[in-house]
């Protein structure tokens, strides 16, 4: 009963059949960091199905909104459709602002032989009130409720999850983060290249989907855009004895062969094999549909990360299971900025812009361990900058015009005086270098690299077409101008380029042609989904040119 | 066996003979001048010294052309992907897909980087391969008590002058087709390649670790995949991939990744080009079906050495770190960039460090501290010998039971890991084979500083290191420097380091004090994960190996 992998022949098909189905589901949308704001929230926990990329339906619990309770407030503002229903994997996502006084109200709606269950927020000063007393906090029974007010005494991302019987309810799908936002965002954050990129977002009618423009009250946490990952797993056993049990004790009716009937849920959380491997309650490539896809009523929040060049990109990372996974970025470094909440200082002062500060000491990781309960904020940013070729395909003597831009350096070397340019933040010592030894399309030849015939390629379904970042590069690069005209070096316009850009249909030639990276889990076993490949923690983020229009509504 | 080896010789018929008759499908690339490195400035063939930060001026083209103080020079290096049999540790053969070196065979054997100038990669070997090479031309000796012959050739493995290439004489006709190919004009080298050289050295030729790179930062690689195919998995068609992990601000044409990428068919060559990132211990593997790919074997390891290297000896080496603040690329002013790992060290001067006589660092510390007189890296791994057998033998793999069984550093378990030279294995073409090139002996001089770059590739759990005896000083993690944005060294002691697949550290091993760690003593690296120091059923072995103070 088990799928496989066959070989890669057969998955690559899958995964393209997989792609097709998803595109041909919905419209083409991208991440934030999207949640429920404070400071008051009614919760409850409810059982529920998840939904599952081989076609499992695997039973669930998780925490939701309390639909007798007035209809929460979504956030970001900008999103299209938000809903919180009563139960989701992860929980909702609580945003609240530093020195708010946070309530959280909880209504156990799990079925009564799952018992008590509870809330825990590590990193609070928690006060307890009502419910049953509990082993690590006050419980609330089946069907009664407990409340939860605590300080959000300090800015960051932090897990909560389940205080009760934490090796099956958590497991089960209890878990959920809480952000908390800065009292006060320093005046750079507000100023300088965050306004340049405010000002190239307003110039391509992009929305600004932050939560805040810093992720603490300190100058070096500024940001231009923001993502929440949550890594969890789960062995199906666990999920399919627990359906049994509760299924069986809600049914037992006494008889001669079987006295008495069980009263408590008696599931084994050993030996661990688990199956799936999720972000954000969801695998791959489901993690990368839209936030609140109609087809995931119990799984909003997606995994699909864009960014442009030069954006600050705050990741917020958790891990909910309890294994940790290695989370291997693609395309850059992340310096982590803090743990728990708990900015990672060092004990000398530096002069960022505006403001003197202790300096950030957090690590550069390429590979970003995940940990158990335990969450961490980074800074990725991708920029082109040591490539030693030009990612945008300039060329001086083409008749586009967007081939012809300038580059101007600021102090750093990057292209930022002109935020409405498709090449703002361009690396400029690149400028205009070429990669290929011979001319390819619109691109200058006279560079290092030949390029084979690409009849030996094989391109994959985010491949953006050719070498060359957004699609004006694209276009010029495999064969067609943007305008339609036939070209001077490749007169095969309609034809392909540099290597052929079919089967391309993630991330299209002609209207993103990004470049996409493999966000994973580095343990690569985990990026499967109950044995097949690809699947399980796995998402491809993508640094788009100035020109795409990066859309977070959902 | 035998009827083995003929299905074997049947597919090699079958499969690669329709290769052969598309030949320029199998190419290299070594340039000896380019924009970056132009030989009228420098020979591209040795590093220059590091003196000061290069100039640029904008050319005719309108791009930037250095004009002097050119840095770095250009580096080649050619592998096969392919597959491969290894033995474990307690004496299984294991099958493994894998690359192996189709350049710098003879340094690969000596357990050193594959990477060559271009004047070693572009020369032409003077005989004819022959299959399983370079051992069989190695173990070829005869006699009751054989004398190795010596293999010494590290050139791009099946280079020869290109008869298309342009006639040069047009009196004498085509001059490409010469008796001494080394003695060929430089215009008949176009990176065409003679198929059968490479199908000879390159199937079954599968190296565990992958074959090992080492660039210097400034550096051009030129990094050739060529896919000779999978003789004993001929069903597959399967494509490679090279991903350098950890590259920053990667390109994703040059990611190999192939669902964002393009990826190499059978029976084609494709040259990844990368300028050297910031110096590090980083890594690389084959990016196709990773949970299958890494686990049974594609992943070897790369490493990229300071600037602060090239600095002469006694001068200045935070003068040096402040000549790099010149150029933009290789500064680090931790107000503008949040990614940059090594500002100024705090609180030092010009007259802190000089460069040492003797030895090299592993980044640019600007202060010594990261200085080491020898290096090893040392690759963690783990193979699931039944995984192995199911993709050997057309079965259909299971992922979420994979459980290794051997525990590999180097792709050795102990005690092959102690063993000098490479170990050679027989492959299912009759011949024998440098599948395990790498020990991991650590050899101190005593009094010296070791440094070890760690890397751990395992698919399926995390690893610990630990070091029974002299204290591991971590001084890098994931490719950077521990230094805090002021300019404060991070560095720490341990007695173990836990890595999960796919990241890296650099330790040093500081053997100085020689009445602690006095010549001629042994100390050990060590697995506490106890039930890893195994060799399947042996409950003896594993992830060991042996630290000598010489």
């Amino acid at each position: 009963m088990k799928a496989m992998k066959m070989n890669t022949t057969i998955s690559k098909t899958r995964l393209l059949l997989l792609l097709v189905l998803a595109l041909l589901l919905t419209a083409t949308t991208h991440a934030a960091a999207p949640g429920i704001t404070g400071p008051i929230f009614n919760l409850t926990a409810q059982a529920a199905f998840i939904s599952q990329p081989d076609g499992a339906a695997v039973y669930s619990w998780g925490y939701g909104c309390d639909l007798s309770a007035p209809q929460p407030v979504f956030a970001p503002q900008l999103t299209a459709t938000p809903f919180c229903y009563a139960m989701q994997v992860p929980g909702p996502t609580l945003i609240v602002h530093e020195n708010d006084v946070v309530t959280v109200k909880l209504l156990n709606g799990l079925p009564a032989a799952a018992g008590n269950t509870s809330i825990l927020f590590p990193g609070f000063n928690v006060n307890a009130t009502g419910g049953v007393a509990g082993l690590l906090t006050q419980e609330a029974a089946p069907g009664g409720t407990v409340t939860y007010t605590f300080t959000a005494s300090s800015p960051g991302t932090r897990a909560y999850y389940s205080g009760t019987q934490g090796d099956l309810q958590v497991e089960m799908g209890l878990y959920g983060a809480i952000i908390v936002l800065p009292a006060s965002v320093p005046a750079n954050c507000t100023s300088g290249l965050h306004a340049a990129n405010l000002a190239a977002e307003a110039h391509w009618s992009e929305s600004d989907f932050r939560l805040a423009p810093a992720a603490y009250d300190h100058p070096d946490t500024c940001y231009d855009r923001e993502y929440l990952f949550q890594f969890s797993e789960m062995d199906p056993k666990i999920h399919t004895a627990a359906l049994a049990q509760i299924t069986d004790i809600a049914t037992c009716v006494p008889t001669q062969s079987r006295l008495t009937c069980p009263t408590t849920l008696e599931v084994p959380t050993e030996p661990y094999q688990p199956a799936y491997f999720l972000i954000n309650g969801r695998s791959m490539p489901d993690d990368m549909d839209p936030n609140y896809a109609a087809q995931y009523p119990h799984q909003p929040y997606n995994g699909n990360p864009h960014m442009h060049p030069g954006e600050l990109t705050l990741i917020r990372v958790i891990g909910q299971g309890r294994w940790q996974h290695p989370f291997h970025e693609h395309g850059n470094h992340v310096r982590i900025l803090a743990r728990d909440g708990n900015l990672i200082l060092s004990g000398s002062t530096i002069t960022y812009p505006g403001a003197a500060a202790q300096a950030l000491a957090g690590r550069l990781e390429f590979t970003t361990d995940t940990t158990p309960g335990q969450a961490f904020d980074g800074i990725f940013y991708w920029s082109g900058k040591g490539l030693n070729w030009d990612p945008y395909g300039h060329h001086p003597g083409s008749s586009d015009a967007s081939a012809k831009l300038s580059c101007t350096p600021d102090a750093n070397g990057y292209n930022t005086a002109a935020p409405t340019a498709i090449n703002f933040w361009e690396w400029c010592q690149d400028h205009n270098k070429p990669m290929q030894v011979a001319p390819f399309g619109d691109v200058a030849g006279g560079g290092p690299a030949t390029l084979p015939d690409a009849n030996i390629l094989t391109n994959g379904a985010w491949y953006g077409g050719s070498p060359y970042l957004g699609p004006n590069a694209t276009l010029r690069a495999t064969g067609c101008m943007p305008s339609g005209a036939t070209q001077t070096n490749a007169p095969n316009c309609g034809a392909t380029g540099s290597t052929p850009p079919s089967g391309t249909i993630a991330n299209p030639p002609s209207s993103e042609a990004g470049f996409a990276f493999m966000w994973h889990s580095h343990n690569e076993r985990e990026i499967t989904t109950n044995n097949i490949f690809p699947g399980g923690m796995l998402m491809m983020m993508l640094v788009d040119s100035r020109e795409f229009v990066i859309d977070e509504s959902n | 066996m035998k009827k083995l080896y003929q299905a074997v010789l049947f597919l090699l018929l079958c499969c690669l003979a329709p290769l052969v008759a598309n030949a320029q499908s199998f190419r290299v690339q070594c340039p000896t001048s380019t924009i970056t490195h132009p030989s009228s400035l420098h020979d591209n063939n040795s590093e220059p010294a590091y003196t000061a930060p290069t100039t640029f001026t904008t050319g005719s083209a309108g791009y930037l052309t250095p004009t002097a103080n050119v840095n770095g020079a250009i580096k080649c290096q050619q592998i096969g992907g392919g597959d491969g049999l290894s033995t474990m540790g307690d004496g299984t053969q294991i099958y493994m897909f894998s690359f192996g070196p189709l350049s710098g065979l003879a340094d690969i054997a000596n357990g050193l980087p594959g990477t060559e100038s271009p004047n070693a990669f572009n020369s032409v070997y003077p005989g004819t391969f022959l299959p399983g090479d370079p051992a069989t031309t190695v173990n070829a000796g005869s006699g009751p008590n054989p004398v190795p012959i010596a293999f010494t050739y590290n050139g791009a493995v099946g280079l020869v002058p290109d008869p298309n290439a342009l006639p040069i004489d047009p009196v004498t006709g085509n001059p490409c087709v010469v008796s001494n190919p080394n003695s060929a004009p430089a215009g008949c080298f176009t990176g065409h390649v003679d198929p059968r050289a490479i199908i000879d050295v390159g199937v079954m030729n599968g190296n565990i670790p992958a074959p090992l790179v080492a660039i210097d930062e400034d550096d051009e690689l030129f990094y050739t995949l060529t896919n000779v195919g999978m003789i004993m998995r001929p069903d597959l068609f399967e494509q490679h991939t090279v991903h350098f992990h950890g590259y920053p601000n990667a390109s994703t044409f040059y990611d190999g990744v192939p669902d964002a990428s393009v990826a190499i068919n059978i029976g084609g060559s494709f040259t990844y080009y990368y300028l050297a990132p910031d110096a590090g211990t980083y890594f690389w593997h084959c990016h196709i079906t990773p949970p299958e790919h890494l686990q049974m074997g594609m992943v070897g390891q790369l490493y990229v050495r300071p600037r602060q290297n090239r600095v002469p000896a006694g001068a200045s080496l935070y003068d040096a770190l402040v000549a790099q603040q010149g150029d933009n690329r290789t500064k680090c002013d931790s107000t503008q960039d949040i990614l940059c790992s090594n500002p100024l060290p705090f609180g030092a001067s010009a007259a802190s460090a000089p460069r040492a006589a003797t030895g090299n660092y592993a980044y640019n510390d600007g202060d010594g501290s990261t200085h080491y007189d020898v290096e090893y890296p040392l690759q963690i791994h783990g193979f699931d010998p039944n995984f192995h057998f199911v993709g050997m033998t057309f079965n259909p793999e299971e992922f979420s039971d994979m459980k290794d069984k051997y525990f590999l550093l180097n792709g050795r378990s102990y005690p092959d890991t102690v063993t000098p030279g490479p170990l050679a294995t027989q492959a299912t073409d009759g011949k024998m084979h440098f599948a395990q090139p790498l020990p991991s002996i650590i050899n101190i001089p005593a009094g010296g500083r070791a440094l070890l770059r760690i890397s751990d590739l395992d698919v399926t759990e995390y690893q610990t290191l630990a070091s029974l005896g002299i204290p591991m000083t971590v001084i890098g993690f994931n490719a950077k420097l521990l230094r805090d944005q002021a300019g404060n060294n991070l560095y720490f002691n341990t007695n173990s380091v836990t890595l999960g697949g796919g990241e890296s550290l650099d330790v040093i091993l500081d053997a100085s004090d020689t009445t602690k760690y006095p010549s001629g003593s042994v100390f050990y690296l060590y697995t506490p994960n106890l039930d890893h120091l195994s060799n399947d059923a042996e409950n003896f072995g594993g992830l060991m190996t042996e630290v000598h103070i010489n």
